[in-house]
């Protein structure tokens, strides 16, 4: 909790926040008493702990939206007797999804009684859903599939689809289940979940701390799978927009590459760009043809990947210059550059092509800050990064920020509060954001709702880094990541 | 030496017969008893061939501590190249123990033009993994840009960041963390030539 109570919450549903002037903290009216004697008996709370959180001169009052989130009822799912397993477990990913979907408060523990008679809409009205989930299982020449009614309990309406389900074990059974989550999702909201879609990140193999590998895990937490053993050191993961590739970084060779891997079939190239330069932090163009990454020292460039040519330099000077993100147009890119002095790295706005720069993290002169690891959203238009105000000496803790570059700093939206958070990456909904975390309990994988900031635990007990989430995930081998 | 004397006696006496006999008494020369001339020659061989090995034995004994000597002196210059040296929080500047230390390898640097190095720029775990990989990079370049200034040849170095994928000591404390902000130096070349 923070020192000044209260203001933030992460975990529960959203509310009003309050915040947060530089000195002291206004609480909200109608909170407890004790809340606001606590208030008091803490304002001006010490300088250290404000340095954890406050920036000096943002205003971070309009942290977030104030949502109705309607409530949905999912009626058990219905299915032959022989099916029970599969109705069972489509039922309970269905159900897991739409809950880490945010939109809705799942009611999932339904009173007797109350779905006996077809749906009827005054009755569900009156218990306090707003849509009413009822599916069943169905088999037809072998195969299983899954028909979903979705009924507007408000305006009385309803939606039907009708999905064909993998067998179950299939290693897409899982992200079959996860798609039609997410078109539920589309249904209500106009915009897809972000079930279908997996997370790469890095960490120390199980039995030799020298060595970092790539993982892979679903959404949801399960099947989490190593994918690289090259027994080297293997970071800064990052999908491409077809859901199928990755490129990544590697010490394998002896200095740091990059790879791009065919996360379908396990098949990997080296990216020969002819230059002996170490190479970091690699991006996708939205094309998918090009990638644009660091080169140690040299600043940024791009490389056409299909082409294999094209190398161009888009950042120079003396700066360190790195972790570039394009924009959903491919027209601009952020990155991090130390050009303000090599211990305060700040994010630039910049053309795609290069040009002028422009500052977007909070920097204040002479208050230092830490900003870095931006991740612009391909859906929604928004970029996150992590940082923070940092003295020398002490143990930094950094958060996961929002902007929005068309209006810059001004707005900023801190999602995080506790710990420490680094490496965040946009869900293919662009409003998800998955990051590397730190809490009092361990280390561990999180996703953080932008509009909520619900937060969840993806992998637990895991020293995770440079987490990035895939695009969502189709079906049949273009959507990949199977292996 | 007994042998010596008696073949000195031996003569002698053979001179002081051939002296005292003024009648050319004609009279059969004794056998001689003393070693044959042949035999006298190889004695003399003998002992200079003795006298040379003591000699040459001495003098490899005398290059074999000088060689110790050299190899012990190829060695701390060795450890000296090999020092790691050490930063500041966020810093890649160098600092004065990184200075003396930097001194030390110039020298013999200089000294040994055939060397080459590899440096190997780290990071404490604070900061962004990536961001630190730019500095551990920073910190490798610092080093390599302070032996350059006094006159070495820029293409003997290499460099290489870890960042903070691989710190030298674990833990979250200050010391761990003053441990882990190097740079590491690896000889990859003319190592064998050290103080030759």
């Amino acid at each position: 909790m923070l020192k000044t109570g209260h203001a933030i919450r992460t975990d529960g549903p959203a509310r009003p926040v309050i915040h947060a002037a530089r000195r002291g903290c206004r609480p909200a009216p109608g909170l407890p008493l004790i809340a606001l004697l606590a208030g008091f008996l803490l304002a001006p709370p010490p300088a250290h702990a404000q340095d954890d959180v406050a920036i000096p001169g943002i205003q971070l009052g309009l942290a977030y939206e104030t949502l109705y989130i309607p409530p949905l009822a999912i009626l058990p799912f219905t299915g032959p007797a022989t099916s029970r397993e599969v109705i069972a477990e489509v039922q309970s990913i269905i159900a897991r999804d739409l809950d880490f979907s945010d939109r809705f408060v799942v009611l999932d523990s339904l009173p007797e009684g109350l779905a006996d008679e077809g749906i009827q809409y005054s009755l569900w009205d009156q218990y306090g859903a707003d849509w009413v989930l009822v599916g069943d299982i169905g088999e037809f020449a072998g195969r299983h599939f899954l028909s979903i009614e979705l009924h507007d309990i408000v305006f009385t309406s309803v939606e039907r689809g009708r999905f064909p389900l993998p067998p179950l074990g299939d290693e897409d059974f899982r992200m079959a289940v996860h798609r039609i989550s997410d078109s539920i999702v589309e249904w209500v909201t106009g915009d897809p979940g972000p079930a279908a879609s997996r997370i790469l990140f890095a960490m120390r193999p199980f039995g030799n701390p020298s060595a970092k590998e790539l993982y892979v895990v679903d959404s949801d937490g399960e099947n989490l799978r190593r994918v690289t053993w090259d027994e080297s050191i293997a970071i800064s993961p990052t999908w491409a927009p077809d859901g199928r590739h990755a490129a990544y970084v590697s010490y394998k060779s002896g200095l740091p590459r990059i790879y791009e891997l065919d996360m379908a079939d396990g098949g990997e190239r080296a990216v020969e760009i002819g230059r002996a330069d170490q190479q970091i932090t690699p991006a996708y163009h939205p094309n998918g043809e090009e990638l644009a990454f660091s080169l140690m020292g040299a600043g940024l460039f791009r490389y056409n990947l299909r082409d294999e040519c094209c190398l161009a330099q888009l950042v120079g000077g003396p700066a360190n210059n790195i972790q570039p993100s394009y924009s959903p147009d491919g027209d601009r890119m952020i990155f991090v550059s130390s050009r303000l002095g090599e211990a305060t790295p700040q994010v630039y706005v910049i053309p795609a092509l290069g040009g002028e720069a422009t500052l977007l993290s909070p920097y204040r002169y002479g208050q230092g800050g830490y900003f870095a690891d931006p991740d612009w959203s391909a859906v929604s238009n928004k970029v996150a990064f992590a940082g923070g105000i940092h003295r020398r000496r002490v143990m930094n803790r950094y958060h996961i920020f929002v902007a929005d570059p068309e209006v810059g700093d001004n707005r900023l939206i801190q999602l995080t509060a506790e710990g420490n958070n680094e490496d965040p990456s946009w869900g293919p909904d662009g409003r998800h954001i998955v990051f590397a975390g730190e809490r009092s309990n361990g280390f561990g994988v999180f996703i953080v709702d932008s509009g909520t900031r619900r937060t969840r635990t993806v992998v637990a007990s895991v020293r995770a880094s440079d987490t990035d989430w895939s695009p969502a995930l189709a079906a049949g081998p273009a959507g990949a990541g199977n292996r | 030496m007994t042998n010596r004397r008696f073949v000195l006696a031996a003569f002698a006496t053979t001179i002081l017969l051939a002296a005292c006999g003024s009648e050319p008494e004609p009279q059969m020369a004794p056998e001689p008893t003393g070693p044959t001339a042949e035999e006298l020659e190889r004695m003399r061989q003998d002992s200079i061939r003795r006298a040379r090995e003591a000699e040459e034995a001495r003098l490899r004994r005398e290059r074999e501590a000088a060689e110790r000597e050299r190899q012990r002196a190829a060695e701390m210059a060795r450890r000296t190249l090999m020092e790691t040296v050490y930063f500041d929080y966020d810093e890649a500047t160098i600092r004065s123990d990184t200075e003396t230390s930097l001194r030390a390898k110039l020298d013999i640097l200089r000294d040994n033009p055939g060397v080459q190095l590899r440096m190997e720029g780290h990071a404490d775990e604070r900061g962004t993994s990536e961001y630190n990989i730019a500095l551990g990079n920073e910190r490798a370049e610092s080093v390599i840009q302070f032996l350059t200034g006094f006159g070495l040849d820029g293409g003997r170095f290499t460099s290489v960041s870890y960042g903070e994928e691989q710190p030298a000591a674990q833990g979250s404390t200050e010391a761990a963390w003053a441990r882990n902000r190097r740079v590491e130096f690896v000889i990859t070349a003319g190592g064998d030539g050290i103080g030759r």
